[in-house]
C-alpha cells in the first residue's frame, strides 16, 4: 500500500491531466478539502473499488481522479472517471443509473438523487456522493451545484451516441452500451441495446462490411442452418432457446436485429423497420 | 471441506460434460419455428462441494455475475445446473442486483444466491440488505458479505452485529466476507472468530504457499472458502502484439488457472465472471477434466513467462537500489507501456521521479543490489525502462 501511496503521489505530482482544473472543494460555499486527492489508474482501480472495478475495466476505464470534501458533518466524494472515448463513458453513466428515475442534461446525460449524482461528458464519467450526518437530508442542491461546476470545465460531447436515435421510439424501455458480447453472444463484441416493453434489439459496428459480413456467416453457422431473412443487405431468422424469436441482419458494416420475441416472423418485421432506420 | 463425489469416482463414472461447446451447436438453440439442434437438452452432470458449515452443495463452478452482459447466460448456467451466483450490491449501482434477479427468475430459491455490502456501519449496511432483496426479487439472500475487507480492523463489531441480526430476521442464512488483500492475515482471524460462515478470496495459482496455508486454516474452521479472481487477472490485460506476452493468450491456459483452483480440496466453489456463453461452455469444462500433468506444466510455464516480467509490488525492495530508484514503481511505469500499451502514462510517471533518480543507468551498476525474491529480472527490466522513457 506506500508504494501504491507513493505511486498517486508521484502521478497527482506530475500534474497528470486536469486534477486541479475540475477537482474542487471550494466551487460550492462551506465545503473545504477533506483528503489529498486521489488517483487510480486500472492496475490498482481494485484498491478503490474491489470487484466493481472489473465493471469500470470493462468500459474502457483510463484513470480515476477524485476529491473528498467535507462541511461540517457531511462529506463528499467527487470522482471523475477518464474511459477512452464518449461513447464509452455514455455507457458506464447508462450501466450505473437507475432505470426509475428520469436522466437530466448535464451534460451527455445525468441523474441526481438524494445523496448522490452521477453525468457522463465527453470522455469523462463522474460520480458525486455525500455521506451525510443527517442520512435523510436532501442534498440535491449541493450535488447540482458540484455537478455544474465540473461539467463547464469538462471538455467534450454533451449529446449521447447517434447510434441511439436509430433504435425505433415505439415500446421502448431503455437504451445501454453493452461493452462485450451483445446478447451474450461472443462474436457480437461491443454494441448498443435497447429494451422494449417486448423483445430487445441491437446495433453492432464492425470496421468493415466484409468483417460485419464474416461475423454474421459465423453467428449463422452458430445457429445451424436457419432460413435467410429478407432484410438490408443480408440476414437469417431462428428460434432460438435462450434468445427466444431472433433476426439478425447485416447493413453496410452494421450488424442490427431483434430477439427474444415470441417468433422470428415477428423479429424479422421489427428489423426491417431498425434496419431502415441506419444511415 | 467434503466432496460429495471425489474425484476419482467422478472420472472414473465419466462424468464429462456432453455441452461442452454447448453454446457453438448444441443446447442454446431449441427452435420452434426453425431447425432443432443437434444434442440439444442433454442432461450435464457436475461437481459437487459441501460449503463448510453450510452445508449447502454447491457445484465446483459457480458463476461471478459481476460483467456478465445478458441475462440469457445466466439463465443457461442456471439450467444447465451451476447452483452458486454472485453478485454484489455496488455492481453497477445495482443494477446488476437488478438484472440477476431478473435473470434467475423462478429458479432462485433452487440455488444459491450471494450479495454484498459495501457500506461502513450497521444502519448503512442493513439499509444495503433490504434494498438487495427488494432488487434481486427475493426475500432472503443465501449468503451475505461484507465487501472487500483487507484487515480485522475492517471488520468492525457493528457489521458483524448487522450480519447476526439479518440472520436471525431470516433475512440472511450465511454471513460471510470477501477479501482481495490482507486475506492471509484476515481468513486466520475469521477462522479464529468463530461468526463467519464463509470466506470469498481471492486466489490463483500465481500465489504464494502462504495463501494455501490461510485458505487450509479457514476450512479447518468450517468456514465455506469460494474463490475469486481466479484466472489471475493477468491473463485478460495484456495487448495483443506485445511479443513478451503474447504466450499468456495460450490456448487452455485460463482454463487450467480456473481448473488449478477447482483442483484445491480447500474451496468449495469458483465465482470466475462470465460474459457470454462461449465463456460458459470454456468454463464448464473446469468440471469434466481433472487438474492434469500438462495444465501444471502450462501454468508454470506462465509463471516463468511472466516472472522475469512482473513486479507483484511485494515491497521486498524497497530501498534495496543503492543508488536510490524507487525500483517497484519504475517497473510498474514500465508495465503500463509494456503491459497494457500505455506508453505515454509510463512515460508521464517515470518522468516524476526526482532528477538524481531519472539520471541513474542501471547499465552503469557492474552488480545490481535488488534481488527479487519472485525472479524478477529487476536490473534488465529497470534498464528497459530508462531506455524506454528517458
Amino acid at each position: 500500500m506506500k508504494i501504491a501511496g507513493l505511486l498517486l503521489t508521484i502521478l497527482l505530482a506530475t500534474g497528470l491531466s486536469h486534477a486541479k482544473d475540475y477537482l474542487d472543494c471550494k466551487f460550492v460555499p462551506g465545503w473545504e478539502q477533506s483528503e489529498a486527492k486521489h488517483l487510480y489508474v486500472a492496475d490498482n482501480l481494485w484498491e478503490y473499488k474491489d470487484g466493481a472495478a472489473e465493471g469500470y475495466l470493462q468500459f474502457g476505464f483510463v484513470r480515476m481522479q477524485g476529491i473528498s470534501c467535507k462541511s461540517g458533518g457531511d462529506t463528499l466524494t467527487i470522482d471523475v472517471s477518464e474511459m477512452t472515448d464518449a461513447d464509452s463513458a455514455y455507457g458506464i453513466f447508462v450501466a450505473n443509473s437507475d432505470p426509475n428515475l428520469p436522466v437530466v442534461k448535464i451534460g451527455m446525460g445525468g441523474q441526481v438523487q438524494q445523496q448522490s449524482a452521477n453525468f457522463a461528458k465527453g470522455k469523462y464519467y463522474v460520480e458525486l456522493v455525500v455521506v451525510a450526518a443527517n442520512p435523510n437530508s436532501n442534498q440535491t442542491a449541493t450535488l447540482e451545484a458540484f455537478a455544474s461546476r465540473i461539467e463547464a470545465l469538462l471538455e467534450g460531447r454533451t449529446t449521447a451516441p447517434e447510434a441511439l436515435e436509430w433504435f425505433p421510439k415505439q415500446d421502448l424501455t431503455s437504451t445501454r452500451l453493452v461493452p462485450e458480447s451483445v446478447l451474450g453472444l461472443r462474436l457480437l463484441k461491443r454494441g448498443y441495446q435497447a429494451k422494449y416493453r417486448q423483445g430487445q434489439a441491437f446495433i453492432v459496428q464492425e470496421a468493415s462490411p466484409e468483417s460485419a459480413a464474416d461475423v454474421l456467416k459465423k453467428l449463422r453457422e452458430k445457429f445451424e442452418g436457419v432460413p435467410a431473412a429478407q432484410v438490408a443487405d443480408e440476414a437469417f431468422q431462428a428460434k432460438a432457446q435462450y434468445l427466444g424469436g431472433i433476426c439478425i441482419f447485416r447493413k453496410g458494416r452494421y450488424l442490427g436485429g431483434y430477439a427474444n420475441l415470441p417468433d422470428s416472423k415477428q423479429a424479422v418485421t421489427l428489423a426491417a423497420k431498425l434496419a431502415d432506420r441506419i444511415p | 471441506m467434503e466432496s460429495k463425489t471425489s474425484r476419482r469416482e467422478f472420472l472414473s463414472a465419466g462424468l464429462m460434460l456432453p455441452v461442452m461447446g454447448a453454446g457453438s451447436k448444441m443446447g442454446l438453440w431449441n427452435a420452434t419455428d426453425g431447425p432443432v439442434a443437434k444434442g440439444a437438452n442433454t442432461p450435464a452432470k457436475l461437481e459437487y462441494r459441501t460449503l463448510g458449515r453450510t452445508g449447502l452443495k454447491v457445484t465446483t463452478l459457480g458463476f461471478g455475475c459481476m460483467i456478465t452482459s445478458d441475462p440469457s447466460v445466466i439463465e443457461r448456467a442456471a439450467d444447465i445446473g451451476i447452483n452458486y451466483f454472485d453478485t454484489a450490491r455496488g455492481y453497477q449501482n445495482g443494477n446488476n442486483e437488478r438484472m440477476v434477479g431478473a435473470a434467475l427468475g423462478v429458479k432462485r430459491k433452487q440455488l444459491v444466491l450471494s450479495t454484498k455490502t459495501h457500506s461502513k456501519d450497521k444502519v448503512s449496511v442493513l439499509k444495503d440488505l433490504d434494498t438487495s432483496l427488494r432488487e434481486l426479487n427475493t426475500d432472503y439472500i443465501d449468503i451475505w458479505y461484507l465487501h472487500g475487507k483487507g484487515s480485522p480492523e475492517e471488520v468492525h463489531d457493528d457489521l458483524i452485529e448487522a450480519q447476526q441480526l439479518a440472520k436471525k430476521q431470516g433475512k440472511i442464512r450465511f454471513a460471510g466476507v470477501s477479501t482481495h488483500s490482507g486475506q492471509q492475515q484476515l481468513l486466520p482471524w475469521m477462522a479464529q472468530k468463530g461468526v463467519f460462515d464463509v470466506a470469498l478470496v481471492a486466489y490463483n495459482f500465481s500465489m504464494d504457499a502462504g495463501m494455501d496455508k490461510a485458505i487450509e486454516v479457514a476450512a479447518k474452521a468450517g468456514m465455506g472458502v469460494v474463490g475469486m479472481k481466479v484466472m489471475a487477472g493477468g491473463f485478460r490485460g495484456p495487448k495483443p502484439g506485445v511479443p513478451a506476452l503474447d504466450k499468456l493468450k495460450q490456448p487452455g491456459a485460463l482454463l487450467a488457472a480456473l481448473k488449478w483452483v477447482i483442483n484445491k480440496p480447500g474451496v468449495a466453489t469458483t465465482i470466475p465472471s462470465m460474459t457470454d456463453m462461449d465463456q460458459l461452455d470454456e468454463n464448464l469444462q473446469a468440471m469434466a477434466h481433472p487438474f492434469s500433468a500438462s495444465d501444471e506444466k502450462l501454468l508454470a510455464a506462465h509463471l516463468e513467462t511472466i516472472r522475469p516480467l512482473y513486479c507483484r509490488m511485494c515491497g521486498e525492495c524497497n530501498g534495496a537500489c543503492q543508488k536510490g530508484l524507487p525500483v517497484a514503481d519504475v517497473l510498474r511505469y514500465l508495465t503500463y507501456a509494456d503491459g497494457y500499451g500505455q506508453f505515454a502514462l509510463g512515460r508521464e510517471n517515470f518522468l516524476g521521479l526526482t532528477a538524481e533518480q531519472a539520471a541513474v543507468r542501471c547499465g552503469d551498476c557492474a552488480e545490481c543490489t535488488v534481488q527479487c525474491p519472485h525472479g524478477v529480472q529487476v536490473q534488465g527490466r529497470v534498464a528497459r525502462a530508462q531506455e524506454l522513457f528517458a
